[in-house]
């Protein structure tokens, strides 16, 4: 270098135009710094410009800033500045790290844009490669934010921190049998994502998608490892309405309670039959595709994630009962000046005002009678004998919080290491888990050990590859009424919860003694001390084994033509032991004392062929067509035994069932059913601007007898992204426009087997008689069920169009849906007449319609994403709305009310109202006088300070007739909020959910609101109906009162709507490197809390209330729901 | 699996039976015993067969002046409603009795198709002394169960062998059933024989020729009748010779005097479903040894009616409501705790055998403690019930374990006694007064068997019944044979077809509200109406039919 060039290369230039072509711009450079630039007029071009904007700065630092990136390296040479422009290969290398872990990706592809060249990064993630100066690089790798770079001259090293990807296009997900880019989506799926599932703890990844995927309703409950209610766009059937899940590729109907949610790659819900037809006859509910995490090439990258938390029941919320003063006095209020009887004054006294007795029992002494001689502790005798049992309970004066008594603060913890890495010829991922979590009510609880390995192995040169997925998941509930395969028990009147709502607040918890007080004795009742229940049942249990996976090869037979088989098996055994302890306690108790114990396994393998043909022509149309075939077949079997006269009571090594000497009882059940399958499905598109797809699915099912054994369903789609289109290439805000439309039948068989056969029965219980000396039975036969040979497929036809859009290059994105679907051939076991039938089962038959229409909106914008910003904010909502309504039910059935529940009837099912509509009398307000009943339509027994119905019929007296739907379970819409931020090591999720405009039913009421059974009060009755209060709409308490005044009425019915503060959570990942050195690659701590806040006007205990079954799913009925807790968390991610 | 051979979709069903496999003897000879095993009016399981129950308690005993309910307010309010003549179209316990009667029927008939076809067909086959004999055990059966349902719902659907399932429903209830019961009880009368096998629960030709008799005395065809009556006397040693306790005593079961009794059993395993589930919610509360539900309480009503004249005669013109005997009811403080049952009272000892009260010793369970076995004596009065009961020293082989409400105890649907009182009634209404008289003695100098009740070795009351000096009129020897009944027959489920078939309820019921309504208030008030002697057809049968079911009148 010379001085004098070395000298311009100080000088200071000043540059005040923004635009102008290369040769004015080296011109000005040469003007003002005295150097002289050398160059070939290629370099120029023609009309080759620069824009600089304004800048002052020395020569070199306009040289580099400038011409740098345009290729053009310079050179100084004495005076001269040589300009060359660089076109040569270069040597260029780097390593790709996930940005978030730090980890290298293996695996990585790395191509030129528009040509074929490329490579995939080793399993340090580096990669070495020639390229030329101006090439651009794509990078990109599934479940990452891809990226495109250009090759500069002045840089060799290309280190890339990928971003994984949160909602972007280009993302990869599963559909049927197949993958597809998110943005070549034609039907209505919701990926759902999987980033922010994780950060909320639940046992089961479906309770983690709640508010997640728009048009997917799921409801609740606090009970360890619950499978919690997942509704798709709405109920479809009223039968059962559970999706179809596929599991890495292997169809699982049932509970999810064994599948450890940190396993879970990615989820997505197929939402229209254009989605979901390929899965035919199980699909009309929806399919939640399921993929766990695969290994993926590179050294081992290892793991661990935890957190512990604890539960708290949220106690404040349940209702409040009243004290034993005020009880007393409304109770004694309720006889309405008439006799209370015996059982009453025994206790309360015969005064104007009730005395509460000190003590509520000593052997058969009641309440007042008891004397300090009765209560003395020498009579006291606990024992399984009722003849000589004799306890002695005080009475609890200032009452019982029986919630506060079977409630606690529970621990939650969830532990797993994995660990995923391969070479370029094997891959594997494998993890294992530990997941516990008691209950917030006592003594019930849920722990489960998962452990999974996914492997995959390629030989010949990649064109043939095998593997396997496999999960093992061992479980155990315990407890009172928990059971992961018939979950349901532990909410509704006679479970603990229930009773709770039920026990008089006079009784404590413990007698005298320190055992279980009861409603032994007068006017008690006939509730459970719940406590006692649960503390009796903590020693139940259910365990299960569960393996679920599937062994696969595929080969590429031709290029771009793949042959597949996978054989898939779900094999589950479980066990349990449920133990009964005399309970002489209670009114209506018992000594019996026994062991119950039941084993059995379910069975299904799946075993699924395809042939898949990609083909890509001229770089305009992408074909894709796949064919195959799938089999299955499942079994199951159960044994259950039981006894009782235990010699020894409480002590598990002695509970076997030969111990145990009278109501020997065994017995085994079973199922067996099959399904054959063939399928096709085609994709195309033309330019990425035209998408067509269409699928067909021929089912036989073993359900259906020869006359309907196949069913056909076909669906088809098409979507037309506008963004690629011509005339919209300038409107560079839009980064991805598309319109979808599809339609479709998809199909449901899910009805119990053999309805097309008329089935008999023998058995001790339903068809023997002691016929020869009214002592040794002899057994009969009878039928008990009934055939229709034509039953045949239930469908339902939907239409979906819908809309995606990303705009800003990915700031803001969205999608619309509207649909229609329309359920037909609804299987339906029209109760037939006794006559026809007697006792035994109507078979299913193929009437009624139903139809769900629903719009569906979904917005996220994402701020500092795409340019990798310290600050980065998500904020996404999902809104969707869903009207269900029966359309027609069978012929000459205009109605059926359900839902039986003691003498409540809360349920309809009704053409031209929603499914599950609640049923009753319409409350028109209280009986204000004498004068009022005489003027008014009345029932049997009404009277003044008692509910006042709406005479819907108008014949001036209220009867059955005048019931009608005074409630709708459904929502006008369901709603959720997402808020997620990070700055640089700090990251903030909140997340917050609420469904608007649905009814609930408080069936507990039932109980606390009347006296149909002598128990707790609602306070709300302190401000019940009077002479003096006749504004109140509560009826005033009486004892004598007409069932009419407890039937099913809107009295019942409230608003269910909520908004929830679902989780919330705050991480900081430490800066580890600077910590352990290299051990640790990544931590990140975390708090968490769940449900820390609820807003609603419902007065029960919790509002989200899952179904029941009755005759058909009771919806929104509120019988003692196990509620949500509260949970606050602590965690730790660490990588290594 | 690419290609799949169709036996692939072939399942059969698991644990059950289909219609091939049980074409054989075995299986008419299976579908008959199962045509009989819902005489207990239960399918399966235990609760909630209290309407079919065979004693029929409820709509035969609670719906008329025997018993109330009982246990409280709240429990079972669609009770309540019966037994205020208030019933609506949607009480469950109508259901109950439709659907199990219909049960029932279906089995009879799939019992006589699959016999014809077994019969008709190539294979093996019955001989025709059995195949004739089990066509008349089956249609014996089938006119029990539609008998129970004419006397209930008056207009029900008929339907027999030859109609199919899927025909069924559409069949109208606008035919008077009475001429096919009569049918088939007419074709076992001249079919049956023996039982077969010597099994005690079959029906033989004394059954049927019982069962026509007690059909035409319904129908008032008492010249008809009285033969058939006849002759099951005539089949029977003398009713003085008999034990009345036989009858409510497991130990003592298909003695001489049963004519039709449906037979309970404890399962082999334990369990109950083929006990006596129907009366199992009328074991007492509290204290009692077997303790549950606490229905079934007798009325004030009928305790009195046992009271006697100085004669030992009945107060055939209802004096027994006058100063009535009321137990331990609505005393309080030191008389309640203080009392002491009155043994000065004169009673038909036959109170003390068919009802608990206090202070008299109930079976072998102990000395009756009044409140202590009651749940709500202020709502259903102080007395419980006791022919359903069993001998505590039974209970370990006789009740189920841990649900000791249910028992082995046999119900009779027809006894001796029964029949000497409806030929007594047949003789009354054909004016042979002399002959009815006998009848009725033999009852009443049975009754003077019973061994009196006692506490310290002395009886606890006054017991006396002698037998009628003479019917001066046909007037007289109606009141006495229809009270007779009464006392004979209390809370075996006979009362409210009685009152129904002698055109008396309305009388009788709205006079017993008079006086039970005293005390009680469940009773106040009660209006009887002609559409009362019947019922309203449930309304979800009625919903299922299609439109072929119609309402009675007045519902």
């Amino acid at each position: 270098h010379t001085a004098e060039a070395q000298g311009a290369l100080k000088r200071t230039i000043s540059i005040t135009k923004t635009r102008m072509t290369l040769k004015s711009f080296l011109e000005n450079l040469e003007n003002q710094s005295h150097a002289k630039f050398i160059y070939s007029p290629s370099i120029l071009k023609s009309h080759r410009t620069v824009e600089v904007g304004v800048l002052t700065s020395d020569l070199e630092h306009v040289l580099n800033e400038v011409l740098v990136p345009m290729d053009i390296d310079y050179k100084v040479e004495g005076e001269k500045i040589l300009l060359i422009q660089n076109r040569q290969d270069t040597k260029i290398g780097g390593k790709i790290i996930d940005a978030v872990t730090k980890q290298p990706l293996p695996g990585v592809s790395v191509l030129i844009k528009g040509s074929s060249n490329g490579i995939l990064t080793n399993e340090e993630g580096q990669f070495t490669f020639s390229a030329k100066v101006n090439d651009v690089l794509v990078i990109s790798y599934v479940g990452y934010v891809g990226q495109e770079i250009k090759v500069t001259s002045s840089r060799q090293v290309y280190n890339i921190s990928l971003e994984p990807t949160t909602s972007d296009l280009d993302e990869v997900v599963v559909t049927g049998y197949s993958s597809q880019r998110k943005k070549d989506l034609t039907g209505a799926v919701a990926v759902v994502d999987i980033g922010q599932m994780k950060s909320q703890p639940a046992a089961s990844a479906v309770e983690a998608m709640q508010g997640k995927a728009p048009g997917v309703q799921i409801i609740t409950d606090g009970a360890p490892a619950s499978t919690p209610q997942i509704r798709i766009r709405g109920y479809s059937t009223i039968n059962n309405n559970d999706p179809l899940y596929v599991i890495d590729g292997v169809p699982y109907e049932g509970k999810l309670s064994w599948l450890n949610q940190a396993d879970i790659e990615s989820m997505q819900v197929l939402k229209d039959a254009s989605a979901a037809s390929i899965y035919g006859s199980r699909a009309n509910n929806g399919v939640v595709i399921i993929t766990t995490k695969q290994g993926t090439t590179g050294k081992p990258a290892i793991t661990f994630d935890a957190y512990y938390g604890t539960q708290d029941p949220r106690n404040g919320s349940f209702p409040k009962m009243m004290n034993p003063t005020q009880y007393a006095e409304n109770l004694l209020l309720s006889f309405h000046g008439e006799d209370p009887g015996s059982s009453f004054t025994k206790l309360y006294g015969s005064g104007a005002t009730p005395v509460l007795p000190e003590y509520l029992l000593a052997g058969s002494k009641v309440g007042l009678e008891v004397t300090d001689a009765d209560a003395n502790p020498s009579l006291y005798n606990y024992t399984r004998d009722n003849s000589t049992f004799y306890q002695i309970t005080k009475a609890n004066q200032t009452g019982t919080n029986w919630f506060d008594e079977i409630t606690e603060n529970a621990p939650l913890q969830s532990y797993q290491l994995a660990a995923n890495g391969g070479s370029d010829n094997a891959t594997y991922a494998v993890s294992a888990a530990y997941f516990g979590q008691n209950g917030t009510i006592k003594h019930t609880g849920f722990d489960r050990f998962n452990f999974r390995s996914n492997t995959q192995i390629s030989a010949f040169n990649n064109r043939f590859r095998f593997g396997e997925n496999a999960q093992y998941s061992y479980s155990e509930n315990y407890g009172f009424g928990s059971n992961v395969n018939t979950p349901g028990t532990y909410q509704d009147e006679g479970s603990a919860l229930g009773f709770a709502y039920r026990i008089p607040t006079i009784i404590p918890v413990y007698d005298i003694m320190g055992n279980f007080a009861g409603s032994k004795g007068g006017a008690l009742g006939n509730a459970q001390n719940p406590l006692a229940m649960l503390y009796r049942a903590k020693d139940n249990k259910n365990k299960s084994n569960f393996f679920f996976g599937n062994i696969f090869g595929e080969v590429d037979v031709v290029d771009g033509l793949t042959a597949r088989t996978s054989f898939g098996i779900r094999y589950e055994n479980y066990n349990g032991i449920s133990l009964t302890y005399p309970n002489l306690e209670f009114s209506e108790g018992s000594n019996a004392n026994g062991d119950s114990e039941n084993q059995g396994y379910n069975t299904e393998w799946t075993w699924t062929n395809t042939l898949n043909y990609k083909k890509n022509f001229n770089d305009e149309h992408n074909l894709n067509v796949l064919i195959g075939t799938e089999a299955i077949r499942n079994r199951s079997r159960q044994l259950v035994g039981s006894r009782n006269g235990y010699f020894i009571l409480g002590n598990l090594d002695y509970y076997y069932l030969d111990a145990g000497t009278s109501n020997i009882t065994n017995s085994s059940t079973g199922s067996v059913g099959s399904l054959f399958s063939i399928f096709g499905k085609a994709d195309y598109s033309y330019k990425d601007r035209y998408l067509l797809s269409a699928t067909v699915r021929r089912d036989g099912s073993s359900n259906f007898g020869s006359a309907h054994q196949y069913g056909v369903f076909p669906a088809g789609s098409v979507a037309w992204r506008l963004s690629q289109e011509e005339f919209m290439k300038n409107t560079e805000w839009l980064t991805d426009l598309k319109i979808r439309a599809g339609y479709g039948i998809t199909g449901n068989q899910r009805i119990p087997a053999f309805q097309y056969l008329d089935r008999l029965q023998s058995s001790i219980g339903s068809s023997s008689y002691p016929i020869a000396d009214g002592k040794g039975l002899v057994t009969g036969v009878r039928q008990n069920a009934f055939k229709n040979e034509v039953v045949k497929w239930e469908e339902v036809r939907s239409l979906n169009i819908g809309l995606d859009f990303t705009v800003l290059n990915g700031k803001f994105d969205g999608s619309f849906d509207w649909y229609n679907k329309k359920t037909s051939d609804m299987l339906y076991p029209v109760p037939l007449p006794s006559v026809a039938v007697g006792g035994g089962s109507s078979p299913y038959v193929n009437v009624g319609d139903m139809e769900n229409k629903g719009v569906e909106l979904t917005l996220g914008y994402h701020y500092g994403r795409e340019d990798d910003r310290p600050f980065k904010f998500d904020v996404g909502v999902n809104i969707s709305r869903n009207v269900n309504k029966v359309i027609e039910l069978a012929p000459g059935v205009t109605q059926q009310i359900y839902g039986n529940f003691r003498s409540l009837s809360t349920t309809v099912l009704k053409a031209g109202d929603p499914f599950g509509s609640f049923y009753g009398y319409k409350v028109a307000g209280i009986y204000q006088s004498e004068e009022d009943l005489a003027n008014s339509a009345t029932y049997t027994d009404a009277r003044v300070g008692g509910l006042k119905y709406v005479d819907i019929d108008g014949n001036g007296s209220i009867g059955p007739e005048d019931r009608t739907v005074i409630g709708n379970p459904h929502p006008d819409f369901i709603y959720s909020l997402s808020l997620n931020a990070s700055y640089k090591n700090f990251d903030l999720a909140l997340f917050f959910n609420g469904s608007q405009g649905n009814d609930l039913y408080e069936a507990t009421r039932y109980f606390t609101d009347f006296t149909t059974f002598d128990g707790a009060l609602s306070t709300r009755l302190l401000d019940a109906w009077s002479p003096t209060n006749t504004s109140s709409t509560i009826p005033s308490l009486y004892r004598g009162a007409s069932d009419f005044e407890y039937a099913s009425s809107s009295y019942y019915v409230q608003d269910g709507s909520f908004f929830r503060l679902k989780n919330f959570q705050i991480g900081y990942t430490l800066p580890a490197e600077h910590l352990f050195g290299k051990a640790i690659s990544r931590m990140r701590v975390y708090l968490g809390a769940t449900n820390l806040f609820t807003v609603t006007d419902y007065t029960g205990l919790d509002p989200e209330v899952s179904q029941e079954d009755s005759t058909f799913p009771v919806l929104g009925v509120d019988r003692g729901i196990y509620p949500v807790s509260r949970q606050f968390i602590i965690g730790l991610n660490v990588g290594f | 699996a690419f290609s799949c051979s169709k036996s692939f979709l072939e399942r059969n069903p698991q644990a059950e039976l289909t219609y091939p496999q049980i074409e054989s003897k075995d299986g008419v000879e299976g579908l008959l015993v199962g045509a009989y095993a819902l005489l207990n009016g239960n399918i399966n399981g235990d609760w909630g067969n209290y309407a079919s129950a065979p004693s029929q308690w409820l709509l035969g005993e609670v719906a008329a002046d025997n018993a109330h309910k009982g246990s409280n307010n709240g429990d079972q309010p669609n009770m309540n409603l019966i037994e205020q003549h208030k019933p609506t179209s949607t009480n469950d316990n109508l259901q109950v009795l439709w659907n199990r009667s219909y049960e029932g029927i279906v089995r009879c008939n799939n019992t006589l198709r699959i016999l014809a076809q077994l019969q008709a067909g190539s294979g093996e086959k019955f001989d025709d002394e059995r195949a004739i004999q089990i066509q008349g055990e089956a249609r014996f059966l089938r006119a029990h169960y539609y008998f129970m349902l004419k006397r209930i719902f008056v207009n029900v659907p008929y339907v027999d062998e030859t109609v199919a399932a899927e025909d069924a429903s559409a069949v109208p209830n606008d035919a008077d059933v009475n001429p096919k019961i009569e049918e088939d009880l007419q074709f076992a009368v001249d079919n049956l024989t023996d039982k077969f096998n010597n099994e005690a629960g079959r029906a033989d030709k004394i059954t049927a020729k019982a069962y026509l008799g007690k059909f035409l005395l319904y129908q008032e065809r008492y010249d008809e009748a009285l033969p058939l009556l006849k002759d099951v006397i005539a089949s029977r040693p003398d009713i003085t010779s008999l034990p009345f306790t036989d009858n409510f005593d497991v130990t003592k079961e298909n003695g001489p005097e049963s004519i039709f009794s449906v037979q309970h059993t404890i399962n082999p395993d334990g369990t109950g479903d083929n006990g006596n589930v129907g009366d199992m919610l009328n074991f007492f509360y509290g204290t009692a040894p077997i303790s549950c539900c606490g229905f079934f309480q007798p009325s004030f009503d009928l305790v009195n009616s046992y009271r006697v004249t100085d004669d030992g005669l009945p107060m055939l013109d209802g004096t027994y409501q006058d100063n009535p005997y009321l137990s331990d009811f609505k005393l309080s403080g030191d008389d309640k705790s203080d009392y002491k049952v009155d043994k000065n009272l004169a009673i038909d000892p036959r109170l003390d055998y068919t009802v608990g009260r206090r202070g008299v010793p109930f079976r072998d369970w102990g000395i009756m403690p009044g409140d202590g076995w009651i749940r709500d004596p202020g709502f259903a009065g102080p007395f419980v019930a006791m022919k359903h009961t069993i001998e505590s020293s039974q209970f370990a082989t006789n009740t189920v374990a841990g649900t000791q409400q249910i028992t082995g105890l046999n119900v009779n649907i027809i006894r001796l006694a029964d029949v000497y009182l409806m030929a007594a009634e047949c003789q009354t209404e054909l004016g042979n007064l002399a002959d009815a008289l006998q009848l009725i003695n033999a009852i009443r100098e049975r009754a003077a068997n019973l061994s009196p009740k006692e506490v310290d070795g002395t009886p606890v009351a006054a017991y006396k019944v002698k037998p009628y000096p003479s019917f001066p009129n046909v007037d007289y020897a109606r009141k006495a044979v229809r009270f007779e009944r009464r006392l004979e027959l209390a809370l075996e489920g006979h009362r409210f077809y009685d009152l129904v078939r002698w055109h008396v309820a309305k009388d009788v019921l709205e006079n017993y509200s008079k006086f039970e309504g005293k005390y009680l208030s469940i009773s106040k008030n009660l209006s009887f109406q002609d559409k009362n002697t019947y019922y309203p057809i449930p309304q979800d049968e009625i919903d299922r039919s299609g439109g072929a079911l119609k309402q009675n009148d007045g519902y």
